[in-house]
């Protein structure tokens, strides 16, 4: 379950906005670690798509932030990061040593798939207008991100070269 | 009269003999007399053959002393396994049961005629008291009392300290036994008058205390603040562990007696690091366990006391007999370059104060200490003066400051390279300790500068500790030309034997030092200047002090070691013997102060 | 004890892991984080310790008092620290060859003596900080680098061990049902002694294609959806001795009556001993003879 203690069927714009922030903030928190775990494992194409999505991720949130103060102000928020697992942060397994871009951006595209999945089944669930009309909003623009994530596939240089890990043997701690 | 005098008695356990020698310590010791009791077992659980030794004196003793002046055998087969501590000479009174049916012609001691031989009716007038032999000790008690002139008031009421928990009628028949020897005593004096001379006690003192040097270092350790011990049981120091478990409870602390020796000294450093002074006590193979753990705690800069009680090594060794062969493994033993202090006790008095270093040196530099006691320190009774606690300072580790816990770095490279120290609890302390090397905020850290500097700033912290002149104590002439160096439980004997040679007119000065290691390079260099002779007296075939020493500082020519394998204690006699041979070897006038210059 | 609000990210250190991508401990360390968030105590007041492995750098990447020992230690140098200060909350990490290894003759000490301790196992069957040897909990005929003609050994059973040692709490969880594991670390650093959790967190660079988390996902069965009652004993233990072959996950057992903790002992002890106690400098009055 990607949500754990909020109740759809009573959601609140506030908190449905407040929920959307937070996917799109442990978006940006999952892809700076694993931008960080490429830094630390020398795999800088796929460190720096990280750093870029973190930045995208950045910028959806700061979106919906503003809406959020625009309409509610600086009230508490309703929802905790304790409520959402994974949304729309890629999973850790989604990374290796090495990867290759390509690896990534499908990883990417993984995710899009899953944040839009997640809009199409609360939806049925969602009894307030307005927060029905916010996720299908949020449901479209994931569609949005997934046509971007190919895009930048489609932009891909062919696979050139020979197949094939050259990296060394594991070392030894 | 005599003001120093030595008994040696031997029997089975089940004859109490033990029990009677410390019922005479003391006895002795409430009487004002200084006293030294050792005792030497066969390696049954009980019932085995046992042997102990008392040593009583006007003034203060260091060491077991050498030959006996008297000797009681309650049978013996038992007393003759026990050749090396109880040695017969021909100034030795001996006394032994006549029920034996040996003669005084025909006593079992090849080579040695003693002063006055006396076979007593020890079993007869037991049972002629009380009904059974069982109390013969009790016996034996009441002929010293009245031998000695120890005042029987005083012993009796120590036999009824024991006896009467275990029963009046026991308490009883003791009473009557010891009324029995009292009596034989007055009606069959001995020719020699063994009688002690009067107890100079000093006006006004408390009572002497009567102590071994395991209960001693214990009692230390809850004076210095100690309140966490994890440990394992082991001979020799078991009784450390045993004295903290019903004491150390009473202090907010708590002993742990852990699964094994490394889960004991684990423990102990968790305690450390959560902000608890804490110790582990063991004996040499425990230490061998323990090594990955001090290494941790060294590299981590965690305070901790380990006191290994050495016993006969290697491997498991004689564990009911001292030695001095753990030096090497205190000071070198856990990979890498590592400098922990290293400190040893000469004595049960001195126990007492060389813990409370200990714990204040851990504390200080952050560091574990090695504090080498031996068995028969950690296992002999001394009755010694009172010690006075309130000349004791109490040391603190270093905490941070406030303005330190902005930014806390806990390995801060500091000029004296002791950095200050959170605990868990302190708000804005939280590092990482780890064995793994770190920098000095304590993440991890692998390149060569790195480990330069942290091995640099360990070693320099520790290194501070040569200057501390106070922990290497010196006797005798400062200009002497012979010298000795002893530690552990030969420095005593040493003692003693400065004290003869001096005597005899040889100017002879002795350096004990308490701080065995880091080496304090000037200290031996000042004491050596001058020397022509010397000797470094210990307990271990490899003679270890006298080698670590070696490592680090020129020695004059014609200092030799007198070393052997334990459980082959030395006599102040053959150390004054050595010293008389190496004075003789040598050109000049070393028994006269030299001609003005 | 005073709890407030924490994010998970204030439990977060700036170091950055060493492990792999795709590490299956990177789940775990997040499940730490929202535990501990939950929990709400300050992070200096919580003391983790670790032994070596790849697992045991855990606490350095937190905000807590970390303290990464030696191989198989953790658990001695872990209770030292509680019962020097009961009030700290006291975690410790490790690996299988790290717990059941080396550290095995600890383990039933540290469960029987009731520590008020939280040991987290990351159990992934193999040695990976040295190059992936063989574990205790590798499966026989297993091939690695020390058992290149396959493992003659059997592996032990954790969950089987630790039940029998006695302890009041016994759990299993994995990353790859984060949600899962937050609540099962949460549990058991709320049950008021020592709990055991162990994870089956996957090696991605020497584990084995069926022990990857795409695969646990497919295999793992949480005990509650089987009916199971954490109350019963022996229905836990006949649970656990299917580990390793399947994959079940939640609480094995929690004690209904969690008897009292070692440390509440101790300072009850303390308590009641204190009371006429001789003031420390005066403590050479017991050697006084006859005293």
């Amino acid at each position: 379950m990607a949500i754990r203690g909020i109740d759809l069927t009573t959601l609140t714009l506030k908190a449905a906005l407040d929920l959307a922030t937070l996917i799109e903030e442990e978006a940006r928190d999952r892809y700076e670690e694993l931008a960080d775990q490429m830094q630390v494992h020398h795999t800088p194409d796929v460190e720096r798509f990280f750093r870029r999505m973190v930045e995208v991720e950045q910028r959806h949130r700061d979106e919906l932030a503003r809406r959020r103060q625009a309409l509610f102000g600086a009230a508490p928020p309703a929802v905790s990061r304790a409520a959402i697992f994974d949304v729309e942060a890629p999973d850790y397994d989604e990374v290796r040593q090495g990867m290759s871009v390509r690896a990534a951006l499908e990883s990417a595209m993984r995710s899009e798939v899953k944040a839009h999945d997640f809009f199409v089944r609360a939806l049925p669930r969602v009894t307030d207008p307005d927060v029905k009309t916010l996720f299908e909003e949020l449901r479209d623009e994931e569609v949005e991100h997934r046509q971007w994530v190919q895009a930048e596939l489609d932009r891909l240089p062919a696979a050139s070269g020979p197949d094939g890990d050259v990296s060394d043997e594991p070392v030894a701690q | 009269m005599t003001s120093d005098l030595v008994i040696g008695m031997a029997g089975s356990g089940g004859d109490g003999i033990v029990s009677a020698g410390e019922s005479l310590i003391a006895a002795a010791a409430r009487e004002g007399y200084h006293a030294l009791m050792t005792k030497s077992y066969g390696p049954q659980i009980r019932g085995g053959e046992s042997s102990c030794r008392v040593r009583i004196a006007t003034g203060q003793v260091h060491g077991p002393g050498g030959a006996l002046d008297l000797a009681v055998a309650l049978n013996w087969d038992d007393f003759l396994k026990f050749g090396a501590e109880l040695t017969v000479s021909g100034g030795t009174v001996v006394v032994w049961d006549s029920a034996s049916g040996i003669t005084a012609e025909k006593l079992p001691l090849p080579g040695v005629t003693p002063a006055r031989a006396m076979a007593v009716p020890l079993a007869d007038l037991t049972r002629l008291a009380t009904g059974s032999d069982k109390m013969k000790n009790s016996l034996v008690l009441g002929l010293l009392s009245g031998w000695l002139g120890l005042p029987p008031a005083l012993v009796l009421d120590g036999l009824k300290k024991r006896f009467l928990r275990k029963g009046e009628a026991l308490w009883q028949a003791s009473e009557r036994a010891f009324q029995a020897g009292f009596e034989y005593a007055g009606a069959q004096p001995l020719d020699a008058d063994l009688r002690l001379a009067a107890a100079t006690r000093p006006a006004g003192a408390a009572a002497t205390l009567v102590a071994d040097g395991n209960e001693m270092s214990a009692a230390a350790a809850i004076f210095a603040g100690c309140q966490f011990f994890g440990g394992y049981p082991i001979t020799p120091s078991s009784e450390v562990m045993q004295f903290l478990s019903r004491e150390i409870w009473k202090y907010g602390g708590t002993v742990l007696q852990a699964e094994d020796e490394i889960a004991g000294i684990a423990a102990a450093v968790g305690a450390s690091f959560a902000g608890r002074k804490a110790m582990t006590a063991t004996s040499g193979p425990g230490v061998d366990l323990k090594t990955e753990v001090l290494g941790l705690a060294s590299m981590i800069e965690v305070p901790l006391v380990l006191l290994n009680v050495q016993r006969g090594g290697p491997s498991t060794g004689l564990p009911t007999r001292a030695e001095q062969g753990d030096l090497f493994q205190a000071c070198f033993s856990a990979h890498g370059d590592v400098l922990r202090p290293v400190l040893a006790p000469t004595s049960v008095a001195d126990s007492f104060d060389v813990m409370v270093e200990a714990f204040n040196i851990a504390e200080h530099y952050q560091t574990p200490v090695l504090v080498l006691s031996d068995q028969e320190i950690a296992q002999r009774k001394e009755a010694v003066d009172p010690i006075d606690t309130s000349r004791f300072e109490i040391v603190e580790r270093l905490t941070p400051a406030a303005s330190e816990l902005q930014d806390y770095k806990r390995y801060r490279n500091t000029a004296s390279g002791i950095s200050p120290m959170s605990r868990p609890g302190m708000p804005g302390g939280a590092y990482l300790a780890s064995g793994i090397e770190h920098n000095e905020a304590g993440a991890p850290a692998s390149s060569g500068p790195a480990h330069t500097l942290m091995n640099e700033k360990r070693f320099r912290k520790i290194r501070a500790l040569q200057q501390r002149d106070d922990l290497l104590l010196t006797e005798g002439d400062p200009g002497a030309p012979l010298a000795i160096v002893s530690w552990g439980s030969s420095a005593g004997v040493c003692r003693e034997a400065l004290r003869l040679a001096q005597a005899e007119g040889l100017r002879v000065k002795l350096l004990v030092p308490r701080l065995l290691y880091p080496v304090a390079e000037d200290a031996y260099v000042r004491f050596f200047g001058g020397v022509q002779a010397g000797l470094f007296v210990e307990q271990s075939l490899q003679g270890q002090l006298h080698r670590i020493v070696r490592m680090f500082v020129d020695l004059p020519p014609n200092v030799e070691a007198l070393c052997r394998s334990g459980a082959n204690p030395f006599q102040p006699l053959e150390v004054v013997e050595r010293l008389r041979a190496l004075a003789r070897a040598l050109p000049g006038r070393l028994s006269e102060p030299p001609a003005k210059e | 004890m005073e709890t407030q609000a924490y994010a998970p990210k204030d439990f977060k250190s700036d170091l950055k892991p060493i492990w792999c991508p795709g590490c299956g401990d990177f789940g775990v360390l997040q499940a730490i984080y929202r535990a501990l968030a939950a929990i709400g105590r300050p992070p200096h007041e919580i003391a983790f310790v670790s032994g070596i492995g790849c697992s045991s750098r855990i606490p350095g990447y937190t905000t807590a008092y970390g303290f990464n020992s030696v191989h198989g230690r953790a658990l001695p140098i872990a209770q030292g620290i509680k019962l020097a200060n009961p009030d700290l909350l006291v975690l410790c990490a490790g690996g299988d060859g790290d717990g059941f290894s080396i550290g095995g003759g600890h383990l039933p000490h540290a469960v029987r003596r009731n520590a008020d301790l939280t040991y987290i196992v990351m159990d992934n069957q193999v040695y990976g900080l040295t190059k992936g040897q063989l574990s205790p909990t590798s499966s026989r005929g297993r091939k690695t680098v020390t058992s290149a003609y396959g493992s003659l050994e059997q592996p032990i059973n954790p969950l089987l061990q630790v039940l029998s040692y006695g302890a009041g709490f016994v759990a299993q969880g994995t990353p790859a049902d984060t949600p899962g594991l937050t609540m099962l670390i949460e549990e058991a650093i709320r049950y008021p002694g020592f709990a055991f959790v162990n994870v089956q967190s996957p090696c991605v660079t020497y584990g084995e294609e069926h022990q990857q988390m795409r695969a646990q996902k497919a295999m793992m069965q949480p005990l509650a959806s089987l009916g199971h009652d954490p109350a019963d004993f022996l229905k836990a233990l006949e649970w656990a001795t299917r580990y390793g072959r399947e994959l079940h996950t939640g609480v094995f057992y929690r004690n209904p009556e969690p008897p009292p903790s070692y440390e509440q002992q101790v300072r009850e002890r303390q308590a009641l001993l204190s009371r006429n106690a001789l003031p420390r400098e005066r403590i050479l009055e017991l050697f006084a003879p006859h005293a």
